[in-house]
């Protein structure tokens, strides 16, 4: 009954002409219902992507898959393919397509580590999509990805440089990994779509490139929208997503930069909040902490760098990110929630030892996420 | 007080590049196991195992590092407080292993001297995709006088022998040492953070 008064509540917001974000951030930040899609157009909204003007939709939304679409032909190109001039794979020249195809690989070779990594606790990303991208996945592979970084992974990167003989180490390769298996022609799964949503990022944002972590932050994303059942929207999973972890990025890209890790808006900045929180919500385990020497750099760089990501099973993220991203001061309730997980193991956290805390804050111990986000909302009012 | 159920605490650490292999080799070794997929490394993770050496029970507290160059202010603040380094390759991945002296050199910048090594050179079970031979992997070991093993963490290989070996070199340096509370945790190298301030003092 309740649930179904929101799911009614969710619809008469989302029905206006001009969608009221912020009475949509009340109602999301309790929640969004898992079915009818509600996540991914809600999350569309709370990041900034999709205007409230109800009736900009249709253009809005066209023009950018548009320019998604132009991305992809713009920056997956395969040397070689368009006659230029005087290039080849030996070329010094910096302007030559060799010489950014290797570079790019570079990059491309650390995705393709962590695409293939990323949450191997369910199979989603494993299997393949029903919308697959039409350009690449008929190129007789050439235009994979994955395809281009596994002779990398082979052969040593003075062949790289020499770049003699590729075709023929591509075309003898093998399986590289039974569950990531290349899928037929025409095909292709959600891992190879994800790999491509954060290789465009990364050619985008030359100054952050990829980051190791980048993938956990575009998962949940991609994966709310590509199980949207509204195929008019799922088929559109990936450049939407692509915006969407954009747009995240912009408010979290300091965590992931290390010369910014001293700065008000870095990592440590962040980490140094917890701890005051800490202090103020719970001086007996900020001191066990000072005791122990256990620094909030061992367990929650980890939690603030991923927005807990990597801290809970995927539908415990969906629900904590619905939080996060209808957070009026966006990122404060992160704090809160952290500082809330610690305090919920206070008993176990005052009476072990150095091992023992670590363990327990590095593999936070399976409970219902809602005992976690009350404690957190407490916290968040008791600071008035 | 809990009352102490080893004998002596010795510090590890895993490094190497992303992706050779290194949080595999570790959970194999603590909890015998192997699974293909594992989530990467951010920042860095710790476990604890406990082996018994010429009658001695030795805790090992083993930490786990991200191998992208973005953690690494992160990650060498622990080298500091590390006994026992094992710096991993991939056979299949000759970057991997060039940088072997890329993460031999971050040793010398920030452990302590004294500190024990260990090169791995891992994934030898996919004898079809080797890119480096066992030989060049002795060679870089025995230039640099460090013990050397090739593992494989997927089919078990070397994997208790690597660590219980490590373990033993320590052992044979800090034979007669107690253990203290003050080696109950790894040492921060503020020096690190508040970038090189000249000479820090460290235990
Ligand atoms: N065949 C084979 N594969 C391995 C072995 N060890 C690891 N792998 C594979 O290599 C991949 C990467 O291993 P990880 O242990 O996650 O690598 P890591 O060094 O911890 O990487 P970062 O956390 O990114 O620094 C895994 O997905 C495994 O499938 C091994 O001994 N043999
Ligand atoms: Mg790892």
């Amino acid at each position: 009954m309740a649930y179904k008064a929101r799911l009614r509540g969710f619809d008469d917001i989302l029905q206006n002409d001009i969608i009221d974000i912020k009475k949509l951030k009340e109602l999301a930040f309790n929640g969004i219902p898992d079915d009818q899609g509600k996540r991914a157009i809600c999350w569309r909204l709370l990041l900034n992507y999709l205007p409230p003007e109800r009736a900009s939709w249709t253009a809005f939304l066209a023009q950018k898959r548009e320019l998604y679409n132009h991305f992809i032909d713009e920056m997956i190109i395969i040397p070689g393919s368009q006659c230029s001039e005087g290039d080849h794979p030996l070329s010094l020249n910096p302007d030559s397509m060799w010489q950014t195809f290797f570079k790019d690989n570079e990059v491309l070779l650390q995705i393709d580590k962590d695409v293939r990594r990323l949450c191997p606790d369910i199979s989603f990303f494993q299997q393949p999509t029903d919308f697959p991208c039409s350009q690449i996945v008929n190129s007789m592979d050439a235009k994979r990805l994955h395809r281009r970084v596994e002779f990398s992974v082979l052969k040593s990167a003075n062949v790289e440089r020499k770049g003699l003989g590729i075709t023929k180490i591509a075309l003898s390769l093998k399986k590289a990994n039974e569950d990531y298996a290349p899928m037929a022609e025409g095909e292709e799964a959600h891992w190879e779509v994800v790999e491509r949503i954060l290789f465009l990022y990364a050619k985008l944002n030359p100054g952050q490139s990829y980051v190791q972590g980048m993938n956990e932050i575009l998962g949940p994303i991609y994966y709310a929208f590509a199980s949207d059942p509204d195929p008019n929207y799922r088929e559109y999973a990936e450049a939407d997503s692509f915006f969407c972890f954009t747009n995240l990025m912009s408010e979290i890209r300091d965590f992931f930069i290390k010369s910014l890790d001293e700065t008000d808006c870095g990592i440590n900045s962040m980490m140094s909040r917890l701890l005051v929180q800490l202090k103020n919500s719970d001086l007996d385990i900020w001191l066990k902490f000072q005791q122990l020497e256990l620094r909030p750099q061992y367990y929650s760089f980890r939690w603030l760098t991923l927005l807990l990501s990597q801290e809970f099973p995927l539908p415990d993220v969906l629900r904590i990110w619905d939080s996060l991203f209808s957070d009026e001061n966006r990122f404060d309730f992160l704090i809160y929630i952290c500082c809330a997980m610690i305090i919920i193991l206070r008993n176990q956290l005052l009476s072990g030892d150095f091992p023992s805390c670590l363990k327990l804050l590095q593999n936070f111990p399976p409970m219902d996420i809602q005992i976690i986000l009350n404690k957190a909302v407490e916290l968040s009012k008791q600071k008035v | 007080m809990a009352k102490k159920t080893y004998d002596l605490l010795f510090k590890l650490l895993l490094i190497g590049d992303s992706g050779v292999g290194k949080t595999c080799i570790l959970f194999r070794f603590s909890d015998d196991a192997f699974t293909t997929t594992f989530i990467s490394t951010i920042g860095i993770d710790f476990k604890i195992k406990t082996v018994e050496l010429r009658g001695k029970k030795i805790k090992l507290q083993i930490w786990d590092t991200a191998g992208q160059e973005r953690f690494h202010t992160i990650t060498t603040s622990y080298y500091r407080g590390a006994m026992g380094i094992m710096l991993v390759y991939d056979i299949t991945n000759e970057k991997s292993f060039e940088n072997i002296i890329k993460w031999l050199r971050n040793i010398d910048e920030h452990a302590n001297e004294d500190v024990e090594k260990m090169i791995l050179g891992n994934k030898c079970d996919m004898e079809d995709k080797r890119a480096v031979s066992k030989e060049r992997g002795e060679a870089v070991a025995r230039e640099h006088g460090i013990r050397f093993m090739e593992t494989s963490a997927k089919a078990s290989i070397n994997i208790d022998r690597a660590f219980n070996e490590l373990a033993e070199a320590i052992l044979d340096k800090t034979a007669g040492r107690e253990p203290g509370d003050h080696v109950d945790r790894v040492t921060v190298d503020r020096r690190q953070q508040s970038s090189t301030t000249g000479s820090c003092c460290n235990k």
